[in-house]
């Protein structure tokens, strides 16, 4: 099977038609997402919004009728069977906790090495198991073997939580050095670091997913999602 | 190519995390199989059938729906790693069901033959 998505390009990712109920009570309505190679989207919105509901239904993990998934104009559903297409950090580990961190790498097609060249600290740990990590040194690695990963689009849910501030920002940098090669969609509560290195930034609230401003400070203000 | 060598690797990976448990069930089932010849119980020899039992493929079957109904209860995180890989649940059970059945198969003819 051949991986299409990792030459020409750039390639466009665009989500619409998601309609998510839980208990009759809808979550997600008329939510359209676009996000193309070199841009990193920023998602914000308050706990239980949906962030992850709406990310793991792009990915193709939870499966919505109607949704539709398409590049490049060519439905993909569910993209993550499409291979080069995508991937998903999920707030979950995203490894196996019986496998060696190095494997795991090169199972998922990523040279370890290349992944942690600016977080030399992270290297020993690449010989050992997820669970022997801190959580942010975990969270930290896992963000970037996805981000290293060989496919057109990384979905990364929560990529800076628990993770320090110095290695927030040496994070944020990666992104920015990747997204020549990538698009991104990244949701987390840290959201001046989500904000710092955002192109697009989309508020999902009540339901609905709105594109802010260039200045996205007011409308954040006027949704509750930060303090006036 | 390199996507399904990694695919066929995800499988196996997968398979030996549900192994222990699937392996313990087929063991038992074949020992409960074997248990009248194994204690020599009178006239049953005769009443044998040849090959595998179809009580026992039923039992083996059932077990392994226990075991695919717990895993997605106790460990539903346990498929992001699978998905990023590109493999679907669909796939995960599916090289489970082949490489399981086939062991349980084998094993269980081969102990036919070797215990008539």
């Amino acid at each position: 099977m051949k991986n299409n998505y990792l030459t020409g390009g750039p390639h466009v990712l665009e989500a619409d038609g998601i309609r998510v109920l839980f208990d009759g009570r809808p979550v997600l309505t008329d939510i359209y997402l676009r996000v193309q190679t070199g841009q990193i989207v920023g998602l914000l919105g308050r706990n239980g919004s949906g962030k992850s509901t709406l990310l793991q239904t792009i990915f193709g993990a939870r499966p919505v009728p109607d949704a539709s998934v398409r590049v490049n104009g060519r439905r993909a559903v569910p993209a993550f069977q499409t291979p080069g297409l995508l991937n998903y950090l999920p707030q979950a580990a995203a490894l196996p906790a019986s496998l060696p961190l190095g494997r795991a790498a090169r199972l998922l097609q990523v040279d370890a090495e290349a992944a942690t060249a600016n977080f030399p600290e992270l290297r020993p740990q690449l010989a050992g198991f997820l669970h022997e990590l801190s959580g942010g040194s975990a969270r930290l690695l896992q963000a970037l073997l996805l981000l290293h990963a060989p496919t057109a689009f990384s979905l990364l849910d929560e990529p800076f939580s628990g993770v320090m501030p110095l290695h927030v920002e040496a994070l944020a940098r990666e992104m920015q050095a990747l997204k020549v090669r990538k698009g991104l969609v990244i949701t987390d509560h840290r959201y001046e670091a989500v904000l710092a290195v955002s192109d697009v930034v989309y508020l999902l609230h009540q339901g609905r997913l709105r594109q802010l401003a260039a200045d996205p400070w007011p409308e954040l203000r006027d949704y509750g999602y930060v303090p006036a | 190519m390199a996507v399904w060598g990694a695919r066929l690797r995800g499988i196996w990976l997968f398979y030996r995390g549900v192994a222990p448990a699937l392996l313990l069930i087929s063991a038992a089932l074949l020992l409960v199989m074997q248990l009248p010849v194994l204690v020599q119980l009178p006239g049953v020899r005769e009443g044998r059938v040849s090959g595998v039992p179809p009580g026992l493929v039923l039992a083996k079957l059932l077990s392994g729906l226990a075991v695919w109904y717990l895993a997605n209860e106790l460990r539903p995180q346990q498929y992001w790693f699978y998905y990023n890989l590109g493999l679907s649940r669909a796939w995960l059970w599916g090289g489970v069901a082949v490489l399981d059945g086939s062991l349980f198969m084998a094993a269980a003819e081969i102990i036919a033959r070797l215990w008539p």
